[in-house]
């Protein structure tokens, strides 16, 4: 790529003071916000995660998506809003988010019907849902109520393994496989709607694997790979990101050949 | 005086022959019979006496029957027919040798050597003059040669025109021979040659066939005889062109062939060409790089001493039509609004997407220093906008800033493709329009507004409730719903938007089709050259999707105003304000090509009244000239008619102009003045077919010198009856007296010498 202009990216703190990730979540997205609204038309063209409120713990990693919308940003040209909006089913709003996160490390309660069928209107007309299992352990609560729910909202769908060749892997990182605080799971899994992933679920606590606290030190450890685990997990993100907003831009044919070459080495 | 030259017996009978027959052998029966009863008498004498009477009696008796006659004839001795044959094809108006007279001049003065000879045959035949072309006609000689009319027969049909005068004699005269002087630029029948069946036909008309060929010493001809093409193509897919080229008396040369538009070459191929082969195949591609209707052409050189140089040349129209919309995206960053829209684009069978976005920027840290771990390529600046621009139909710029990528080099490109005739869209973001530093550039002539100058506001991030402008009422690309206030009505309806690209002002001549409630554009379209440019100053369009399926709105109001945004900018014949077609694709030389045009103003009503001018040029004479013009009338439509042309390919540029001079939109049209007709298009001698024809009837190939009255017609006799009547030898009462007295006789002696 050719260089662009320095003043349209947002410096990230912690490189601008030469220090580990050190920075407080409040100094982090007064950082953010002060340098992103004087660009944008407003929240509607960043890449704002809904997090999608019910009755069960609904934001098992308050920290999490933040953090991820951060490191999107920092990474990537894509602009985020680093305040993620929680959001119920049946709001009305939910449509001016077209990247929702639902999320429990517990089994999710049964959805009204009203729900199921704003969030079957939302995937159907273009909406993204990633589904999140904190407890990051096999065979949960929330595994079983999440494909019990998407059974109801995807009328004889189901959730399916996402093949490794998949464009999700290489949206943005070359990726061999999912990543997560965990390692549960070793595939993902999803919905395809009208061609695309309208539904994707991990079992491996990824947003769990980008939370911080309050002192901005990572508020879990990641199990079994460590860091390098998380810095994976950090890139699934990246992509699942990358995915939502570029669908199978990757697997346009002027791609095809660097990619391969560089699968090769 | 007696008019009776003749006479001969006759039976005056009205018995049917079977009866007369069966009569005869009864009477024999009766001899017989009657034989048998006296044959034992001795005297010699009387037997024959017996048997004589009975004979005669019986002979009497048929006599009676057959009534006798004598039919008294006026009898005359007839003449045969010589069939003389004149060729009046348009064919004949070829010299038949180079520069020198017309084939008709040579065969004229041909008959006007030959009338001694003609009269000559006279005295013994009848002579009947026929010409021919497509049809056989009676002529007259002494009017053919004192005021020799033009040859304007379409087509020449020799075994037709052979067969007609054969069996055009009056009287039952019989044919003595045919005499046909032609070109034998057959292009019926005998089109390929003499076929068996032909020459059987031939042969049944009985008589010989004399032939003079005419213009056959001019031997030496290359022609481009047959171009064949599909009537359409698709735009940048390779068309390929059947030609044939006949080449006759050629020595081994090496031939050029060059297909051109406009113009200008877009094909050539040397083809080796010989006189053991006079017929040669070659195969011309190109790859058309834009739609619309052209008129190609077709060329081999003229040669030194060819028969003709008019059929060196062929033209022909080619309409290319797009099979999908190629368009490129070029993305300054991933977002909502870039997301929708590229799920549209995919969607859409009718287009062949390229997009490239920007994934990151020399400012993103991905936290690697290995290329090989990440997904992203070079921005291919320099293939994508120099090399391949010309391929696509439509580029969009989403949100994208040229400056980080050096690309002010090819901004002047990107201009210049569309003022030639290409499509450009900008949508907005704070990478786009002023923010997207295209103030000053190329771009900016050609966007249908005016930026501001760098260090502006280049975002106004105010909400905005959509408006639709009074020319948005009427135009295709913001018609979401048939009916103006149910179309104003579903615009209003749509989601806010966010924030807007702020800008000057709009371009004068550009339509504003969408503002803001506070009369800030949204939406703006205009042309640039012949291109057409469209600017949305939103990046939240996606909102009319998926925010107004929130709101149940459903997000048709997205896809309809994308398709119908891209339609425009492709300028789909559909939506095009100018339609202009010529009456056929090809007119014959010296017909009045007319062009019919059907004018829409800028709100896509008729445009009643505006003056449309034709401007027409060719590949001979590039500069357009004013061809005609005429008004158009209420219902928006004109029939321009146009003077009469020489042959070539023709481009047509229509312009149409309101009233008090302004425009109302251009386009174009091809066609191609050519002859149809089979005659000009391969008027080259053939004497091996006379020739043939000559030697099927046992007759000859003449020349100039040959003397007519020595060919050697058949010469039958034939008798006509001119008169006739019948008188009985016979009164009915005489013969049956002498049958009483003879039966009476017989009797007597029968019954005096014993018998019963």
């Amino acid at each position: 790529m050719r260089q662009l202009a320095a003043g349209f990216r947002m410096t990230p703190p912690q490189t601008a003071l030469g220090l580990k990730p050190m920075l407080s979540r409040r100094m982090f997205l007064g950082a953010l916000l002060a340098t992103g609204a004087a660009r944008a038309f407003g929240d509607a063209a960043r890449l704002t995660f809904a997090q999608v409120r019910h009755t069960g713990r609904w934001d098992p990693r308050p920290d999490g998506l933040g953090r991820l919308a951060w490191e999107i940003s920092k990474r990537t040209s894509i602009e985020t809003n680093p305040v993620v909006k929680p959001l119920g089913l049946a709001d009305p709003d939910l449509f001016h988010y077209p990247f929702a996160v639902l999320s429990s490390d517990a089994a999710l309660p049964v959805l009204a019907d009203a729900e199921v069928a704003a969030l079957r209107r939302y995937l159907s007309y273009g909406g993204f849902l990633f589904l999140d299992d904190a407890s990051g352990a096999r065979g949960g609560g929330f595994d079983g109520s999440a494909r019990e729910l998407i059974s109801r909202v995807v009328p004889g769908g189901s959730l399916a393994k996402v093949p490794r060749e998949h464009v999700l892997y290489k949206s943005f990182y070359l990726l061999d496989g999912p990543s997560g605080r965990t390692a549960t799971s070793p595939d993902l899994e999803g919905v395809e709607l009208g061609g695309r992933l309208a539904v994707l679920y991990s079992a491996n606590d990824l947003v769990g694997a980008f939370a911080r606290d309050s002192l901005g030190t990572w508020e879990f450890e990641v199990v079994p790979g460590g860091e390098a685990q998380r810095e994976k997990a950090i890139r699934l993100g990246v992509n699942i990101a990358m995915y939502a907003l570029c669908l199978d831009y990757k697997e346009d044919q002027v791609h095809i050949p660097f990619i391969m070459k560089r699968r090769r080495i | 005086m007696n008019p009776y030259n003749a006479w001969r017996l006759t039976s005056l009978s009205t018995l049917p022959a079977w009866a007369l027959a069966l009569a005869a052998c009864g009477l024999a029966a009766a001899v017989f019979l009657s034989f048998r009863g006296f044959r034992s008498e001795p005297r010699k004498s009387r037997r024959a006496a017996l048997l004589g009477w009975r004979i005669l009696a019986a002979l009497l008796l048929f006599t009676l029957l057959l009534e006798p006659g004598l039919e008294l004839r006026a009898e005359s001795r007839v003449r045969a027919r010589i069939a003389v044959l004149i060729d009046t094809s348009k064919s004949m108006k070829f010299p038949a040798a180079p520069g020198g007279p017309s084939r008709a001049e040579e065969m004229l003065r041909w008959l006007k050597d030959k009338q001694k000879e003609l009269g000559a045959l006279a005295g013994r035949f009848q002579v009947d003059v026929y010409s021919f072309d497509k049809e056989l006609q009676p002529a007259d000689l002494t009017k053919l040669l004192a005021a020799p009319g033009d040859s304007q027969g379409p087509s020449t049909d020799i075994l037709a025109a052979l067969s007609g005068a054969a069996g055009a004699g009056t009287g039952g005269r019989p044919l003595a021979g045919l005499l046909i002087a032609s070109d034998g630029a057959d292009n019926a029948e005998l089109e390929s040659g003499l076929s068996p069946a032909a020459a059987g036909e031939l042969h049944k008309l009985g008589a010989p066939i004399f032939a003079l060929p005419i213009g056959a010493q001019s031997l030496k001809d290359l022609a481009v005889e047959k171009v064949s093409v599909d009537d359409f193509a698709f735009v940048r897919t390779q068309v390929t062109v059947d030609v044939t080229l006949s080449a006759r008396g050629f020595p081994a040369t090496d031939v050029p062939v060059v297909l051109k538009r406009d113009g200008q070459v877009v094909a050539q191929k040397v083809v080796h060409v010989d006189g053991d082969q006079p017929r040669v195949d070659v195969k011309l591609s190109f790859v058309p790089d834009r739609t619309g209707k052209f008129a190609f052409t077709v060329s081999v050189p003229v040669y030194d001493g060819e028969a003709l140089a008019q059929n060196n040349q062929k033209s022909f129209v080619l309409k290319v039509i797009r099979d999908r919309v190629r368009v490129l995206l070029v993305v300054g960053r991933p977002s909502w609004d870039v997301r929708f829209l590229r799920q549209l684009l995919k969607r859409d069978a009718n287009v062949d997407l390229i997009s490239f976005f920007i994934l990151r920027t020399p400012g993103d840290d991905p936290h690697t220093s290995s290329q090989d771990e990440l997904s992203l390529i070079p921005f291919p600046t320099q293939e994508i906008f120099q090399e391949q621009l010309k391929t696509f139909d439509l580029v969009i710029f989403q949100n994208f800033n040229h400056r980080p990528y050096r690309m002010s080099q090819y901004l002047d490109g990107i201009a210049a493709y569309v003022r030639d005739g290409g499509a450009f869209a900008m949508i907005g973001g704070d990478q786009s329009f002023s923010s997207g530093d295209y103030s000053g550039t190329p771009i900016e002539e050609i966007l249908p507004l005016r930026l501001l100058s760098p260090g502006s506001p280049g975002v106004d991030e105010s909400q905005v409730q959509l408006k639709l402008s009074a020319a948005g009422v009427r135009h295709p690309v913001t018609e979401l719903l048939p009916g103006k206030a149910e179309n104003a009505a579903a615009w209003e309806k749509l989601p806010r938007l966010p924030g807007l690209n702020t800008i000057a002002d709009s371009k004068p001549g550009a339509q504003v089709l969408l503002t803001g409630q506070d009369g800030r554009p949204v939406l703006v379209v205009g042309e640039a050259g012949r291109g057409r440019v469209l600017a949305l100053t939103t990046d939240s369009s996606w909102m009319w999707s998926f925010v107004a399926a929130g709101q149940e709105l459903g997000p048709r109001a997205y896809e309809t105003f994308w398709h119908g945004a891209i339609r425009w900018l492709v300028r789909d014949p559909a939506l095009t304000p100018m339609r202009v077609t010529a009456e056929r694709p090809s007119f014959d030389p010296g017909e009045m090509p007319a062009l019919d045009a059907q004018v829409r103003g800028s709100d896509y009503g008729a445009a009643a009244g505006a003056q449309v001018t034709v401007a027409l040029s060719s590949a001979d004479d590039p500069l357009p000239k004013k061809a005609g013009s005429a008004t158009a009338n209420a219902e928006g439509s004109a029939r321009i008619p146009l003077q009469a042309l020489p042959p070539g390919a023709y481009k047509a540029v229509v312009t149409a102009r309101r009233a008090d001079g302004t425009p109302v939109g251009e386009t174009e049209e091809a066609f191609v003045v050519a002859s149809a007709s089979p005659e000009l298009l391969n008027a080259t001698p053939r004497p091996e077919l006379l020739q043939a024809i000559a030697t099927a009837t046992g007759g000859r190939v003449i020349d100039a010198s040959d003397d007519l009255t020595r060919l050697s017609f058949r010469d039958p006799e034939r008798v006509e009856v001119g008169q006739r009547t019948t008188r009985p030898l016979w009164d009915t009462w005489m013969v049956l007296a002498a049958l009483c007295i003879v039966v009476g006789l017989e009797w007597t002696l029968r019954r005096r010498w014993g018998y019963a």
